[in-house]
């Protein structure tokens, strides 16, 4: 909707003899050259193309990215009609550049719970320097801190995974997916915070980091090299956080401390938003393009592999072992046999997010069910 | 005078309600954590009655209220938590005691094995929303800390 509010539009006055030349808008004289010789057209006070009027109302939270989706500016295309920054709504050059996007349907990187996540990840925000009580950290067992030093290692190299991924794909989605690209943004840094958490733990107790492994490595490769944002995401935010998400829920049971449990405790509720969009990304997807249900399930094929190569390294399995436990004395009674109870439902809690999404893996995946005692046909919740 | 005061029974309406009442009196404590958007389930089973069931519904950096969750609306709520009337007490005996839920007894971690608190949903996006909110969850049970009790 163009706005024409601008009275006297463009109309020039001939400079009078030994003055200059002048524009009225509104009834006010306005200098149609500025200080440096260079002339002044005024366009943006005559009036543009783009929708004038508006007033977001704040609402309860205050004026939320959801507020300001109004009129046209809420519209968001399913095929933005340019490749530029230039912002949505705007009233834009026909000659912009092109910034060669290479993500340019909103079905490829949109999500239904966007705008609330968005807004949750800026109000949930954290410090790993501020909101961590460092000071109550005191010396644990060794078999203890070294486990939590093994999983703190891990954890600061997957963890940037989450921080790579998304930003490698920011700069090639269209900028009319704004608020897509924003959540994206907060992930990005909810991510690094993660990594450095988890190092400063690893650094903070007379212990550090332990091994890191060709395996975690070859998953994360997967992971990055996804060939689209619909395989990288479904890598990343299902399969990859989805897992890690689980592994954060049961920072219940094997953090030593509570130094530990407000790590997992934070860190859970990002990664749980993380998820969100990915669950909700890739179901908005597949529902728009059910083509890509293919392409998304090849990718999980891949990944699962690959999941299930990384998970038979023993570093992460015994130290969790050694956690649940409260040490080594206990492993096989108690640590092993809660691992593999809390495997079980992390598995299932994967499955049911691939449902939600429109991905029914339960037949198709090679990740070993039975063995961790999920029936294959009875509907995952 | 000697005032002496009672414990609310967590399966209790008025329980719930005196939490909310003292997380809306209080909302700057609740701003850091960020807001929660979650109408939570509790399904209290009762050994020898029937279930309690609330629906408390927080939004926002406070809660909107407490009402039934009658059997059979469970769409009505994000996800809901459920168990044993004694686990529940236990873990309130234990907020009383320290000020807040330790060790083995927060619901993060009655509801990571499930077999005595367990997390239900009919949805995972429901379910999930718990775990994106659990600081501010814990947080309102927390406050059964000083805030449910009535004088005798």
């Amino acid at each position: 909707m163009a706005s024409q509010t601008a009275q006297d539009l463009g109309v020039q006055t001939p400079a009078p003899e030994g003055g200059t030349p002048s524009m009225t808008w509104n009834g006010h004289t306005l200098p149609a050259i500025g200080p440096s010789g260079a002339p002044l057209d005024w366009a943006w006070l005559r009036g543009t193309r783009s929708e004038w009027g508006v007033r977001a109302k704040p609402s309860s939270k205050g004026l939320t990215m959801a507020d300001i989706a109004v009129g046209t500016y809420g519209a968001v295309p399913d095929h933005p009609p340019r490749r530029t920054m230039a912002p949505r709504g705007a009233d834009i050059d026909a000659d912009v550049p092109d910034m060669g996007y290479l993500v340019n349907d909103k079905s490829h990187v949109w999500a239904e719970n966007v705008y609330e996540l968005y807004e949750e990840a800026v109000a949930r925000q954290w410090s790993a320097t501020r909101d961590i009580p460092w000071g109550e950290v005191a010396p644990l067992p060794e078999e203890l801190e070294r486990a939590v030093c093994q999983i703190c290692t891990l954890l600061s190299e997957v963890e940037m995974i989450a921080t790579d991924l998304p930003a490698k794909w920011l700069w090639r989605i269209n900028h009319d997916l704004l608020e897509a690209k924003m959540f994206l943004a907060t992930q990005v840094m909810d991510e690094a915070r993660h990594t450095e958490v988890f190092r400063k733990r690893a650094l903070v107790n007379g212990g550090g980091l332990l091994h890191s492994r060709k395996g975690t490595e070859e998953l994360l490769r997967t992971i990055l090299q996804a060939r689209t944002f619909a395989q990288a995401s479904a890598l990343m935010h299902l399969l990859g956080e989805g897992f890690v998400l689980d592994l954060f829920r049961q920072g219940e049971l094997i953090a030593p401390t509570e130094v530990e449990k407000r790590i997992f405790r934070l860190t859970m509720q990002d990664e749980a938003r993380h998820v969100a969009y990915g669950t909700l990304h890739l179901r908005y997807a597949i529902e728009h393009d059910p083509d890509l249900a293919e392409e998304i399930h090849e990718a999980l094929d891949h990944g699962e592999q690959m999941l299930v190569a990384f998970g038979t390294q023993t570093d992460t399995t015994e130290a969790l072992a050694v956690l649940l436990a409260g040490g080594v004395d206990k492993v096989e009674e108690v640590g092993f046999p809660m691992l593999a109870q809390l495997q079980a439902k992390v598995l299932t809690s994967y499955l049911a997010r691939c449902e939600r999404a429109g991905l029914n893996r339960v037949q198709r995946t090679k990740l070993p069910v039975e063995e961790l005692g999920i029936d294959r046909d009875v509907r995952v919740a | 005078m000697t005032v002496t005061t009672r414990h609310l029974p967590v399966d209790s309406t008025a329980f719930f309600e005196a939490l909310a009442e003292r997380m809306n009196a209080d909302p700057e404590r609740y701003r850091p954590l960020g807001f929660c958007d979650l109408d939570l389930g509790v399904v209290i089973h009762r050994p020898s009655s029937e279930d309690f069931r609330a629906l408390v519904r927080f939004a926002d950096y406070g809660c909107l209220g407490v009402e039934a969750f009658p059997e059979g609306a469970e769409d009505r709520a994000s996800c809901w938590l459920e168990g044993d009337l004694g686990t529940w007490e236990e873990m309130v005996a234990d907020i009383r005691a320290n000020g807040r839920a330790t060790a083995r007894r927060t619901l993060a971690s009655l509801v990571l094995l499930g077999d005595r608190i367990g997390l239900r949903g009919d949805d995972s996006m429901g379910v999930d929303r718990f775990f994106r909110y659990a600081a501010t969850v814990q947080q309102f049970i927390d406050g059964a800390a000083d805030s449910v009790s009535v004088p005798a």
